[in-house]
C-alpha cells in the first residue's frame, strides 16, 4: 500500500499541470464533446439502444404486444432463410427493384442533366417542372397514378377508346402479377428521377468549363465530352448516389404498400412490406425484427463495398 | 401596482382552488379514429356526459386510433377504454396483461342482461372476460332490383341457382358481382369465409375450427374450388386482374348504376349502399348468400371490441361508460342515427321499427339465424391471426394460378394446427 500511495504522478496528471496542454485539451477535446453531447445522447437513446434491442428482439418470439418475450436464438433467421419461401420471393423482388433503380433513373437523370446543363434561358423552369413530382407526398402520387392506370377510366382506357381498341392499353397493370412490380417501380421512378437529375446537374455545374474547352480543342465530340469530362467530373456524386439508391432499394415500402400491399399473390411483395405484415398483422414482431436486421446487413454490405473501393483509391 | 398585486393574488387563489373542483370529476378517455364515423358516433357518445357530471367521457380523435392505442398501452399509457379491431387482438393484449378482466363489472353492472349469451363468450380469454364485442356484422348478397326486374331474374337461394343466374347476367353484358380489393386487400377473406360457411356448411367449419377435421376436408376443397371457379370466370369485378384494381368507388357505383347485378358484402356496406343508390335513383335489396342446399346461413362477425386498460386509474368509471354505451338504448340510437352495426345486444322492436325495413331485416334474420343454429363464421373474428392473414394473402396465389386449392388448404391446415396447439384460437361459441 505504501508503494501505491507514494508512486509518481501519472503522465496524464503531469500533462494537466501544463497550462498550455490544458488549454489545448479544453479547446480541442472537451468543448467539442460538450457540444456534441446532447446530440450523442439523443442518438444513443433513439437509434443505438433501439437498434441493439431490435437485434435482441430478432432472437425472440415477441408478438409485438406486451413484454412476454422468449429467447429463441437464431430460429427466426433459420426460418427466414431455409423455410420461408415468401421471403426468398420478397428478396428477389428487392433485387429486381434495385436493378431497376440503378439503371433507369440514372440513365434518365444523366441524359436530362446533360441536356439541361447547356440550357441558358429558362433552365430553372425546366428543372422546377421535372423536380415537382419529388416534392409530392407518396400518398398523392399513388392516388394520381392509381387513377391514371385504372383499366376502366385511366389513360390506357382513353387511348383504347380513341383508337377503337379493346383492352390493349387499358389493362390492369397493377392487377397482373407479371406487371405489378414494374408498374410500381415506374410510378416511384416518376417521382424520384427528378431529384437525381438535380443532383447530377449541380455536380456538372461544378466542372470547370476549361475542361470542356480543352476537350473541344482536342476534337472531342459530344459523347466523348460526356464520357471523358462529365462522367469523371461527377463521379463522386454518381457513386455516392449509386450507394444510396442501392441501400434505399432494400427499404422500399410506401409506394408498394399504397398501391398493391404486396399483391397480387405476393407478386410485388418486398422485405419491408413483409416485415410490416409480420410485425403488425401476424403478431410476429420478433420474426419481423429478424427481417429488419437482414435489411440492415444488406445495407451494411453495400456500404462495405463502397468503403473498400474508396480505400483502393476510388474517388467516392 | 396595487391592482396588479390583487390580480396576482386572485390568480394564485384560483389556481390553488381549481384542482379542488377538478377532483370531483373523473374523466374516462377513449381514442377514436378521425373521420365520418366519429363525426356521427361522437355526438351520441358524448350524451354520456349528461348522465353523471362526476364521470365525463373524453374522446380523443387520432389519425389511426388502433396503431397509437397499441403503442401507448404497451408503453404503460393509453386511454381508459381500449378499442381493438377484433378478438385476436384482445387475446394478445390479455396475454400480455395490458387489459383488465371485467367479470366483476359484468356481474355487478348486469351486462349479461342485455348481451346475447354467446356474445359475452366471444370476449373470454382463459375463462375470463376481457372484451365486449361491438358492431355485429354479417355478409349478405345485395342486388340491384331494377336490373333484376328488367331482366325477369329472381335472386338465387342455392349455389346451383347462382351458377345459372350468373350465366344469364354475363349474357346480358353485366358483371355478376361488383367487386375488387384495391381499397382493402383483406376483402379476399370475406369470400373465403362466406364460401366455407355456405358451401362446406357452418358445422364443418366449426369442426375445422375446433380441430376435429382438417382444412383439407373435401367439403372445404369443394367450397374453395367453387370460389376459384367463380373468380376465374370473371364473376368478381369482371376478371381476376380487374378484381385486384377495382376500388370501393367502383364497387358501389357499378351496383348502384346497374352495370353489375349483385354484390356479396357485409352489413357495414348498408350505409354506402343507401347513399349510392340514393344518387342513382335505382332500388336495392338483399338476400342471404346462396348456400349449397338453400338454407339461409348468416356468418357472424365483430367489427371492434372494447376493453378496459390495465393502466387505467378509473376502471370502475370506464365500466360505467361501457354499460351505458352497450345498452340497447344507446346502440339503438346509433343504429338509427348512423346505421352503425349494433353490438350483439337485444335491441327493442320499437327501435328496429324506425329503420328501413330492408336494414331491420338484416339484423332480425341474423338474430333468428344465431338462435336457430344457422350461423356461420367470419375469418377475422374466429380465425387466429396468422391463419387469418394467410387466408386473405395466399388465396390470391390460387386466383393467379400460382398454387392449387389443395396447396392453399394444406398451407392453412399446417399454420392453423400450429396456432391451435399454441392455444391462440379466439373463443368459439359451442354449438
Amino acid at each position: 500500500m505504501a508503494v501505491l500511495t507514494q508512486r509518481k504522478p501519472t503522465r496524464l496528471l503531469e500533462k494537466f499541470s501544463d497550462e498550455t496542454w490544458r488549454r489545448k485539451f479544453l479547446r480541442n477535446v472537451l468543448i467539442p464533446w460538450i457540444f456534441i453531447c446532447p446530440l450523442l445522447i439523443v442518438h444513443i437513446y433513439v437509434v443505438a439502444i433501439p437498434a441493439v434491442q431490435g437485434v435482441y428482439m430478432s432472437m425472440t418470439d415477441w408478438t409485438g404486444v406486451g413484454m412476454n418475450v422468449n429467447f429463441v436464438g437464431l430460429d427466426n433467421y433459420r426460418e427466414l432463410f431455409f423455410e420461408d419461401d415468401t421471403f426468398a420471393k420478397a428478396l428477389s423482388n428487392n433485387i429486381i427493384w434495385m436493378i431497376f433503380f440503378l439503371t433507369i433513373p440514372f440513365i434518365m437523370a444523366l441524359f436530362c442533366a446533360t441536356q439541361l446543363a447547356q440550357v441558358k434561358r429558362g433552365g430553372m423552369l425546366y428543372r422546377s417542372i421535372l423536380f415537382i413530382p419529388y416534392v409530392l407526398a407518396s400518398v398523392v402520387t399513388t392516388t394520381i397514378w392509381k387513377n391514371l392506370m385504372n383499366p376502366q377510366r385511366g389513360i390506357g382506357a382513353a387511348i383504347d377508346n380513341m383508337l377503337g381498341l379493346e383492352d390493349v392499353f387499358g389493362v390492369a397493370y397493377l392487377g397482373r402479377p407479371e406487371s405489378a412490380l414494374m408498374s410500381i417501380a415506374f410510378i416511384d421512378n416518376w417521382h424520384f428521377w427528378g431529384f437525381l437529375m438535380i443532383l447530377f446537374l449541380a455536380a456538372m455545374q461544378s466542372i470547370p468549363p476549361v475542361l470542356y474547352d480543352a476537350a473541344k480543342i482536342d476534337g472531342a465530340n459530344r459523347w466523348q465530352e460526356f464520357r471523358h469530362v462529365t462522367l469523371p467530373g461527377i463521379r463522386p456524386t454518381l457513386l455516392f448516389m449509386y450507394m444510396m439508391v442501392a441501400i434505399w432499394s432494400f427499404l422500399a415500402f410506401d409506394y408498394i404498400f399504397l398501391l398493391t400491399q404486396g399483391g397480387p399473390g405476393g407478386a410485388s411483395e418486398v422485405i419491408a412490406t413483409q416485415l410490416y405484415k409480420n410485425a403488425f398483422f401476424r403478431f410476429q414482431a420478433g420474426y419481423g425484427a429478424a427481417q429488419g436486421v437482414v435489411i440492415s446487413i444488406f445495407a451494411g454490405f453495400i456500404i462495405l463495398i463502397f468503403v473498400t473501393l474508396r480505400r483502393r483509391g476510388w474517388d467516392i | 401596482m396595487k391592482g396588479f398585486k390583487l390580480f396576482f393574488a386572485i390568480a394564485i387563489l384560483a389556481l390553488m382552488l381549481a384542482p379542488v373542483g377538478a377532483q370531483d370529476v373523473t374523466t374516462v378517455t377513449m381514442w377514436f379514429s378521425e373521420g365520418s364515423t366519429l363525426d356521427c358516433w361522437g355526438p351520441i357518445m358524448m350524451e354520456f356526459n349528461d348522465i353523471d357530471p362526476a364521470v365525463q367521457l373524453e374522446i380523443v380523435p387520432q389519425a389511426n386510433a388502433w396503431d397509437v392505442t397499441r403503442t401507448a398501452v404497451a408503453g404503460g399509457g393509453g386511454p381508459d377504454v381500449v378499442r381493438t379491431p377484433g378478438p385476436s387482438f384482445v387475446y394478445e393484449m390479455a396475454q400480455a396483461g395490458l387489459i383488465l378482466p371485467m367479470d366483476a363489472f359484468a356481474e355487478s353492472m348486469g351486462w349479461g342482461d342485455f348481451f346475447f349469451d354467446w356474445a359475452l363468450d366471444l370476449g373470454l380469454v382463459d375463462g375470463q372476460l376481457y372484451s365486449l364485442s361491438d358492431e355485429l356484422e354479417t355478409l349478405v348478397m345485395y342486388y340491384n332490383v331494377d336490373v333484376f326486374d328488367a331482366n325477369g331474374w329472381t335472386p338465387p337461394d342455392t349455389i346451383d341457382e347462382l351458377n345459372a343466374l350468373a350465366a344469364e347476367v354475363e349474357a346480358a353484358g353485366l358483371t355478376v358481382f361488383s367487386h375488387g380489393n384495391a381499397s382493402w386487400r383483406p376483402t379476399n377473406e370475406h369470400f373465403v369465409g362466406e364460401y366455407m360457411t355456405q358451401l362446406a356448411g357452418p358445422h364443418n367449419v366449426y369442426k375445422a375450427l375446433s380441430g376435429e377435421i382438417p382444412w383439407t376436408d373435401e367439403s372445404m376443397v369443394y367450397a374453395m374450388e367453387e370460389l376459384d371457379a367463380h373468380m376465374q370466370a370473371g364473376w368478381y369485378g369482371g376478371g381476376v386482374d380487374l378484381y385486384f384494381t377495382n376500388d370501393g368507388v367502383y364497387r358501389r357505383t357499378s351496383l348502384a348504376e346497374g352495370s353489375a347485378a349483385m354484390n356479396i358484402e357485409g352489413s357495414w356496406a348498408i350505409r354506402g349502399t343507401v347513399d349510392y343508390f340514393g344518387e342513382s335513383g335505382q332500388t336495392w335489396d338483399w338476400v342471404p348468400v346462396p348456400s349449397h342446399d338453400g338454407t339461409d346461413y348468416f356468418t357472424i362477425g365483430m367489427g371492434n371490441t372494447s376493453s378496459i386498460n390495465a393502466n387505467s386509474a378509473h376502471p370502475e368509471e370506464a365500466a360505467k361508460f361501457l354499460t351505458w354505451y352497450f345498452s340497447p338504448a344507446t346502440q339503438g340510437k346509433m343504429l338509427t342515427s348512423c346505421l352503425k352495426g349494433p353490438a350483439p345486444v337485444a335491441i327493442g322492436e320499437d327501435v328496429m321499427g324506425e329503420l328501413d325495413p330492408r336494414i331491420a331485416r338484416v339484423y332480425a334474420e341474423l338474430a333468428d339465424a344465431s338462435a336457430n343454429d344457422r350461423y356461420g363464421y367470419t375469418t377475422w373474428t374466429f380465425w387466429p391471426p396468422k391463419s387469418d392473414v394467410y387466408i386473405y394473402e395466399e388465396v390470391e396465389r390460387v386466383w393467379t394460378g400460382e398454387i392449387s386449392v389443395m396447396d392453399y388448404l394444406e398451407g392453412l391446415n399446417e399454420l392453423f394446427a400450429e396456432e391451435l396447439a399454441a392455444g391462440d384460437i379466439p373463443p368459439i361459441p359451442t354449438r
